[in-house]
């Protein structure tokens, strides 16, 4: 559902000149799966995934999401994909159904269609209680339920979620977990980025540790644990770096 | 571009600046409640003071009154004058306010009069004092009485009549319509007013939507929608105009309301009656909506461009500044534009609404002021589009 060859990024800052954020990516992501991008901040996560979002464009390389190219054929892809990043806010002064039906509405979605997805979501969710009270007055357990059904309320085979779970306390990023597990059973293809081991751990099927803008190892957990000799992802982690840092 | 994904944008952007209180404040409480009581109040105190001012009597000093025994008894005569018998420093006193003039009678006053020659009185006041500026006032009048009195006393010694002085009368007709009157003082003020209020209106809103959006990381839930950059601005674009035009009109009403009840307090404007005809203002509207759209489409422009609001309210600022110069242009009088000048934004929009309420409709000026504003608009709208494309401009931080 997703390619991605050769994938690079090049900025230009300023005072720092050319600044290459990604470099030469290349993965894959089925139905049903969840790919990790696990890396510390300023790795290049949000940069990948902000092109699988047709929000940026690639220097160089290709990116696909349900057949669709993402400079191509941005639009379509755009129809495909829930995007939901922790730095994506809500409007404050809208009600999570006045939000939902909004995102509906622009995704192209018939009312009646928004309406019937919007009850079950909520119901899912467990959102029925505050789904007419404004954002300003909701807890951020609340946003960010309401920041998932926004995102799936066009119902998106893929979802792109870029680091969902920065700035919550431990239960809502709990439910977040559930919810990105609940969407795996059914049978939707995942791309999550993170920088907390754990996350990736319980939640991913293949793992890509990135590190200043490159892939520097993919696997499962198994194959990540096998070709490191080491039984922590963390231990794991931390080595891959260190290495890629003596090499140079 | 789908006409029904503008209208969602436009819709959106609409309940959500409504809801916003400080909207609320902004568009009613202050033009239709606030400015309407403050000119009360400055008109109910202003006529309070004048009306004290003109009840009270004028306390005075004369020096040398057995010198002019005559005028003296037209100030005894008059009853808002009180004469005082004070000998002692009479500066300090009309510096303490109490006393509000003194006037100084030569000892030759009364010989040079009747030699026929000009008798000379000093009238000290303070100008600065209200009641001292009127005690000045009715000194003159029974001082100019008085005169008159001589100069008929004198003509009649000399066998001549009054004519003799006064070979010439002029006498003046103004030909100006009560509606002209009003329409050249709203000529004046007006068109300024409804610049600064369309601005002033479009600000806040504008900002809000573009850089408050990118502040509060709403931006890129738009961007990853089916909706395409060109809709997003023409549906924010329009929801700016809407706000900057309603406001416009709840301001001018807010004045005109103020204006009303400060001038019915202060005795109204002479001779003026308001009235503009139907075709004055649906030209005034057709030049009013591309200026409301132009600033629209500026200002949501920059704020597109600008990382935060704060960024965006610095870049705003010089153009407000601007467009305060361009109006005081247009309350300047005696300033004609060429033709040329008529391309000018805002410049342009100012004059031609001035042209307007004098009654004057010169169509190339409006077909100018429309065209060029209109053009300047879309540009305007289209860097918008360019700019929201821009992955460097939505993700700068």
């Amino acid at each position: 559902m997703i390619q991605v060859e050769g994938l690079t990024k090049i900025f230009k800052d300023k005072k720092r000149g050319k600044v290459v954020a990604i470099n030469n990516l290349k993965f894959e992501c089925q139905k049903g799966q969840i790919f990790g991008l696990l890396g510390p901040n300023g790795a290049g996560k949000t940069t990948t995934l902000r092109i699988l979002a047709t929000m940026m464009v690639p220097t160089q390389g290709k990116a696909e999401v349900n057949g669709f190219d993402v400079v191509k054929d941005a639009n379509k892809v755009r129809r495909h994909i829930g995007f939901l990043s922790s730095e994506t806010g809500l409007y404050d002064r809208f009600t999570p159904r006045e939000t939902v039906k909004f995102f509906g509405r622009i995704n192209g979605i018939e009312d009646k269609i928004i309406e019937k997805r919007m009850a079950e979501i909520f119901r899912n969710l467990d959102m029925e209680d505050f789904q007419d009270v404004r954002v300003n007055k909701l807890s951020t357990g609340m946003k960010q339920k309401l920041s998932i059904a926004r995102s799936i309320i066009h119902n998106p085979p893929i979802l792109i979620l870029d680091e969902p779970t920065v700035g919550l306390d431990i239960i809502t990023a709990r439910t977040v977990i559930e919810y990105v597990k609940k969407f795996k059973e059914e049978g939707k293809c995942i791309i999550y980025s993170t920088h907390i081991m754990r996350e990736a751990e319980k939640l991913c099927d293949v793992i890509a540790i990135i590190h200043q803008g490159n892939i520097i190892a993919k696997g499962t957990l198994e194959e990540l644990k096998k070709n490191s000799l080491s039984d922590d992802l963390e231990e794991i982690f931390f080595g891959l770096i260190n290495q890629g840092e003596n090499l140079k | 571009m789908s006409w029904k994904n503008i209208r969602l944008i436009f819709v959106k952007e609409l309940v959500g600046t409504i809801r916003d209180r400080r909207t609320i404040i902004a568009m009613i409480i202050i033009p239709l409640i606030f400015y309407p009581l403050l000119f009360t109040g400055i008109g109910y105190f202003n006529k309070l003071g004048s009306m004290k001012s003109e009840e009270a009597t004028s306390n005075i000093i004369i020096y040398g009154a057995e010198f002019a025994p005559q005028l003296v008894k037209y100030f005894q005569g008059n009853e808002k004058i009180e004469i005082l018998n004070i000998k002692e420093n009479s500066s300090s006193k009309l510096e303490n306010g109490d006393v509000q003039a003194v006037l100084e009678i030569p000892s030759d006053f009364k010989y040079k009069i009747e030699q026929g020659g000009a008798g000379v009185l000093i009238l000290k006041y303070d100008a600065t004092e209200a009641k001292s500026r009127i005690a000045q006032k009715r000194i003159n009048q029974i001082i100019e009485k008085y005169k008159g009195e001589i100069v008929l006393q004198r003509l009649s010694h000399l066998g001549l009549k009054e004519e003799f002085i006064t070979p010439l009368i002029l006498k003046e007709e103004n030909i100006a319509t009560a509606e002209k009157i009003a329409g050249s003082f709203l000529a004046v003020l007006l068109p300024y007013l409804i610049i600064i209020l369309i601005f002033i209106g479009a600000m806040h809103t504008a900002v809000d939507l573009t850089a408050g959006e990118k502040e509060r990381g709403t931006i890129a839930t738009l961007l990853v929608s089916q909706i395409s950059r060109l809709e997003i601005v023409l549906g924010k674009c329009f929801a700016v105009m809407f706000i900057s035009f309603t406001s416009m009109v709840l301001g001018l009403l807010g004045l005109t309301l103020a204006f009303l009840s400060g001038a019915s307090i202060a005795g109204g404007i002479e001779g003026a009656k308001f009235g503009i005809s139907i075709n004055t203002i649906f030209l005034i509207f057709l030049v009013l909506l591309p200026l409301v759209g132009l600033a629209s489409a500026v200002l949501v422009m920059v704020g597109i461009f600008a990382r935060n609001i704060r960024e965006a309210s610095s870049y705003i600022t010089p153009i407000y500044m601007l467009t305060i110069f361009l109006g005081i242009i247009s309350i300047s009088q005696g300033i004609e534009l060429t033709s040329k000048m008529f391309l000018v934004p805002v410049l342009n929009s100012s004059f031609v609404f001035k042209e307007l309420l004098m009654g004057k409709i010169c169509w190339d000026h409006i077909i100018t002021t429309f065209s060029a504003n209109t053009i300047i608009a879309g540009f305007a709208l289209l860097e918008s589009t360019r700019l929201f494309t821009k992955e460097e401009v939505l993700f700068r931080s």
